[in-house]
Parts: structure tokens; C-alpha cells; sequence
């Protein structure tokens, strides 16, 4: 069942390309942003530890 | 036209033979496998020593010298007899796993003797003085030089050892196909490792709760910072489908095998994706390993902690990272050891594991809020809903052993601490399982690693997202954020 053809997989996917949705581009960005401030509380907070 | 090959992990294995899901997983066999082991080197505690015969090796000048069972006790042991017990032990708390995941008795016996014939042939190799002695042990060895790379070097033998197999000798790997069980192995040696590292936080409680708190931000990092880039950069500058892009970013920022297989699985992708994005996690996750350990100890030597979180958010599958976290151990160690600094043994690879581990937990939860997103506002299809208990599912339960493990070393040790020293030496037996256990690990995840699949037309442009995104974004992301995180904090110091 594993035996699926990869050039035949990538074709498809240039043919039938899905584009980005706003979804998805919320997804990104607002995980994304939401890492990078939790990063600095984090950092903030194991230094105030230290 | 090239085809997707099959890849044989354990994991895959599973979502490709749904019909023969067994009734235990591998998870929870790690968990009693680990728990067996951690409960019979407790006995010391009660003053009967139940696990002394097996075999350990010590560095050697001569092979006579080479192997020891663990104990005093059993000092008049002769080393071949400790050896075949120590082989026949393992071999039947193994059968018993390999019936409960549905495997051929027979065949995995046969398998299993070999992979661990091998495996302790390169331990025996690696623990050569001339290749492990450090440059303080030599004058005691009577020896000129050495490349100091600890007796760990034999994870790196048995891991060539394993590619060559792997890669040269496809009939050999085959008939080993039954036994090459890395996740088994690595998760059995995870949770005995649990009560090693337990005995480090007694004796190191502040540093140890540092590092359990910067190991939270592994979550973050992996989950925030590394999953959308690569999702990003895979669905906007490679085209793939979102079906392809899920399991590719969870492969790449995550947990290698499980991630990918989780998130596929989450929305709904076909089977065979998440295996295919498997096999390139295991191929790279292997080059991680033969290079970010050596990198580590050249450039991160005077911030072992730095280097040792660094294997763990950088290195892809629980059976490379913490290994590369044993080796990176052993080389910084040794290095500093030629300065005259000596590190306790133990505590990168504790930082290693502690932070891949962190980031397994949440593993079910991203998968689980992946399907949500995925079901309600992607491709919402009638009737779909996303369960809770797919949480628990998901959640990879041999962390349970390791916490487990931790945590009741940790009580006792707490609890009462004159038994402190015999938490210690129980420990210390425990732990010639872990090593033989990582040893299988390196060996079987050099079998399973087959290049030539990364040269197979058609699979350069999935393995370019790969390395583009691990080897530009992940790699040095994870150097950055373990050097804030990590930068100047130091493992304990040897007294005397």
C-alpha cells in the first residue's frame, strides 16, 4: 500500500497547488508571535530566577 | 519512475497495519520493561543483590581486562558466564515484548542475538584504551595516547556498524528486521534513565529545577518557533499540499517519527505521507548525529549545557537526540577532563533528555489542536469531530516510566536520605541496562537508515525542505535560544 508514485505525488501537487489560506496564514504568524513573546517571558523570568 | 519505499519503523509498522495493532504498545511495554529493570535494582535497598552478575566493561589495555560483572558480589563470576546471563535475561523480557506487539518469537530471537552480539562487540571496541581512555586515565593504563572519546565510543562503532549493515548487506538487515527495534530500545533506556537522573537532582535540587524550568521552553521553541517557519516555507516556496506540509513541519520541528505520524494522522492525511516524511526524519536524524556531537565538543566545550540542550531541540527522534546527548556527554567530558576539569558523568545527557522529552508530551495536544483547526475551519467535512481522549492517545506513554522512575528516587531520596549512597549503587546497576539498551539503539538506527533512499528521483525535493529548514532555520535557532537559555550554567564538578 506504500508504493505510491513520488514524481506522480509531486506533479499533482504543482498542478493542483493550494494556495496559502487565511487560516493557515493565521496559523503562522500568530503561533509564531505568540513563541517569540512567551520565548522572552520565559527568558525573563529564568533569569529573574537565576 | 521511483516509488515510495516502505519504512520499516516501529511506528510506521503501526499505522500501516492497522488490522494488527497490538494490544500493547510499545510505549507501555517500554514502561514495564524499564519499571522491571528500576524494581529488581531496588532490591539493593533491602540488601539482596538481584542484578550484580550482568556484564559490564571497563576501559582495557588487554582483553582479559575488559569485562566485570557490575557487583563485588559477584566477583567469582566468570566474565563469559555474566555475559550469556546478562544476554539470556534481556532476551527473555524481550520475547515477552515481542509477543505482546505480535512478532515472530522465532525470528526475533534470532534477530535479537545478532543485534546484540554486535552491539557489545563494538562496546567491547569502543572501550579500547587507545580509542576511550581520557588523557587523565592514561598514565593509570600505562599508555602514550589516546583519542579520548570515552567507552561511549562504541554507540558511534555500533551505529557504523548498523549502516554498514543496513546499507551494504540487505539480506543481513533483513533477517534482523524482527529485532530492529530502536523506539523500543530507546524508551525502555529513557525510562531506566528516569531514576540516574533522579540521583543527579538529589544531589543538584537547584540546578536540577533550572533546568526542568528552561526545559519548558523547549516546548515553545519547537512548537512556536520551529513548526509554522517550516510549514511556511514547504507550503509557499516548495508548493507542497497541506496534506504533505503538516507531517513534513511536525518531522522537522518536533519529535522526527511520532510527530509526523501524529499530525498526519490529525488531519487526516494518507498513511503513506507521514511514513515517507519518516524514512528522511530517520536518514537525517542519523547525519545529525555523526555531525552535531563532534561540533559540539569543538565549539560548545566551555558551555556543556548550551550544547547539551542543543542535541535535544536540534536532533530529530528520541533514539538520535538522546544519543547524540550520550555522546556529546562523553566528548565534552573528556575534553574537559585533558584541562583537568571533570564534569559529573550524566548531566548533559540529563539536559538532552529532559528537553526532548518535554517536547514529546505535547505531542498529542498539537496533534489534537491541528485535527480542530483542521476539522472546523480547513476541511470541514460532516460529522467530524475531534475527541479529547485522542490527547491521550497520542501522548507517548513511556514518558510515565521516566517520571515515574525519577520521581521515586527522588521521594526516597528526599524521604530518607541516609539510603542516599544505596539509591546511588542501586542506580549504578540499573544502568548497565540503559547502556546496552542505547547500545541496540545506535545499532538498530544504523540498520534502519538506508541513503540510498535520499537519491531516489523524486525524493530530492522533500529532502531539500529538509535540510534547507534543519540545517538553515533549526539548527542555529536551536544554538541560539540553548545559548540564552543555558549560557553559563555548568554541570557539577568531580571534588578531589
Amino acid at each position: 500500500m506504500t508504493d505510491v508514485p513520488m514524481l506522480e505525488e509531486l506533479e499533482r501537487m504543482k498542478q493542483e497547488y493550494e494556495p496559502l489560506l487565511p487560516v493557515e496564514r493565521q496559523l503562522i504568524w500568530g503561533t509564531f508571535a505568540t513563541g517569540v513573546v512567551l520565548l522572552v517571558l520565559f527568558l525573563l523570568i529564568s533569569r529573574a530566577l537565576a | 519512475m521511483a516509488s515510495l519505499p516502505e519504512v520499516e519503523t516501529p511506528r510506521a509498522r503501526e499505522v500501516v497495519t492497522e488490522k494488527k495493532r497490538p494490544a500493547v504498545g510499545e510505549d507501555w511495554l517500554a514502561v514495564w520493561i524499564g519499571l522491571f529493570v528500576f524494581i529488581l535494582s531496588l532490591a539493593l535497598l533491602f540488601g539482596t543483590d538481584l542484578l550484580g552478575w550482568t556484564i559490564t566493561t571497563s576501559v582495557w589495555t588487554h582483553p582479559s581486562h575488559a569485562l566485570v560483572p557490575a557487583t563485588k558480589v559477584y566477583a567469582k563470576l566468570s566474565p563469559g558466564f555474566s555475559l550469556v546471563a546478562t544476554y539470556l535475561f534481556l532476551l527473555a523480557i524481550l520475547l515477552v515484548a515481542a509477543k505482546a506487539l505480535g512478532g515472530n518469537l522465532k525470528r526475533f530471537a534470532q534477530g535479537f542475538t545478532v543485534v546484540f552480539a554486535l552491539s557489545y562487540a563494538c562496546w567491547f571496541l569502543g572501550s579500547w584504551a587507545y580509542i576511550a581512555a581520557t588523557p587523565d586515565k592514561r598514565a593509570g593504563l600505562k599508555i602514550g595516547w589516546s583519542l579520548s572519546l570515552t567507552n561511549e565510543s562504541g554507540f558511534i562503532i555500533a551505529l557504523i556498524a548498523g549502516l554498514l549493515i543496513g546499507n551494504f548487506f540487505p539480506r543481513v538487515a533483513g533477517f534482523l528486521k524482527e529485532a530492529i527495534r530502536p523506539e523500543l530500545y530507546i524508551k525502555t533506556a529513557i525510562v531506566i534513565l528516569g531514576g540516574f537522573l533522579g540521583i543527579a537532582a538529589l544531589e543538584q535540587r537547584q540546578l536540577a529545577t533550572s533546568i526542568i524550568l528552561r526545559g519548558i521552553c523547549a516546548i515553545i521553541e519547537a512548537y512556536l518557533i520551529y513548526w509554522p517557519i517550516v510549514y511556511f516555507v514547504s507550503r509557499r516556496y516548495f508548493g507542497f499540499s497541506r496534506e504533505w506540509a503538516v507531517p513534513l513541519a511536525s518531522g522537522i520541528s518536533i519529535c522526527g517519527v511520532a510527530a509526523a505520524i501524529a499530525t498526519g494522522g490529525a488531519i487526516r492525511a494518507r498513511p503513506v505521507v507521514p511514513i515517507m516524511v519518516s524514512s528522511l526524519v530517520v536518514v537525517f536524524a542519523v547525519i545529525e548525529l555523526m555531525v552535531l556531537p563532534f561540533a559540539a565538543q569543538h565549539y560548545l566545550a566551555g558551555q556543556p549545557l548550551v550544547a547539551a540542550a542543543w542535541m535535544g531541540l536540534a536532533v530529530k527522534t528520541d533514539g538520535a537526540a538522546v544519543a547524540s546527548g550520550a555522546i556529546t556527554d562523553s566528548l565534552i567530558r573528556a575534553k574537559a577532563a585533558a584541562s583537568g576539569i571533570v564534569f559529573q558523568p550524566g548531566w548533559i545527557l540529563g539536559v538532552s533528555t529532559t528537553v526532548k522529552v518535554f517536547i514529546d508530551i505535547f505531542i498529542g495536544v498539537w496533534a489534537f489542536l491541528l485535527a480542530w483547526i483542521w476539522s472546523t475551519k480547513i476541511e470541514r467535512r460532516e460529522g467530524d469531530r475531534v475527541r479529547v481522549a485522542e490527547v491521550w492517545q497520542r501522548f507517548p506513554k513511556f514518558i510515565l516510566g521516566y517520571v515515574a522512575t525519577f520521581l521515586i528516587v527522588l521521594a526516597v531520596g528526599v524521604a530518607i536520605p541516609s539510603l542516599v549512597p544505596k539509591i546511588k549503587a542501586s542506580m549504578a546497576q540499573a544502568n548497565v541496562f540503559r547502556a546496552i539498551f542505547f547500545l541496540m539503539t545506535f545499532f538498530a538506527i544504523g540498520v534502519m537508515s538506508n541513503f540510498r533512499r535520499l537519491w531516489q528521483e523524486g525524493f530530492a525535493k522533500l529532502a531539500a525542505v529538509y535540510v534547507l529548514c534543519l540545517f538553515g532555520y533549526i539548527i542555529w535557532v536551536g544554538l541560539f535560544i540553548s545559548w540564552l537559555f543555558f549560557h553559563g550554567v555548568l554541570p557539577p564538578v568531580v571534588k578531589g
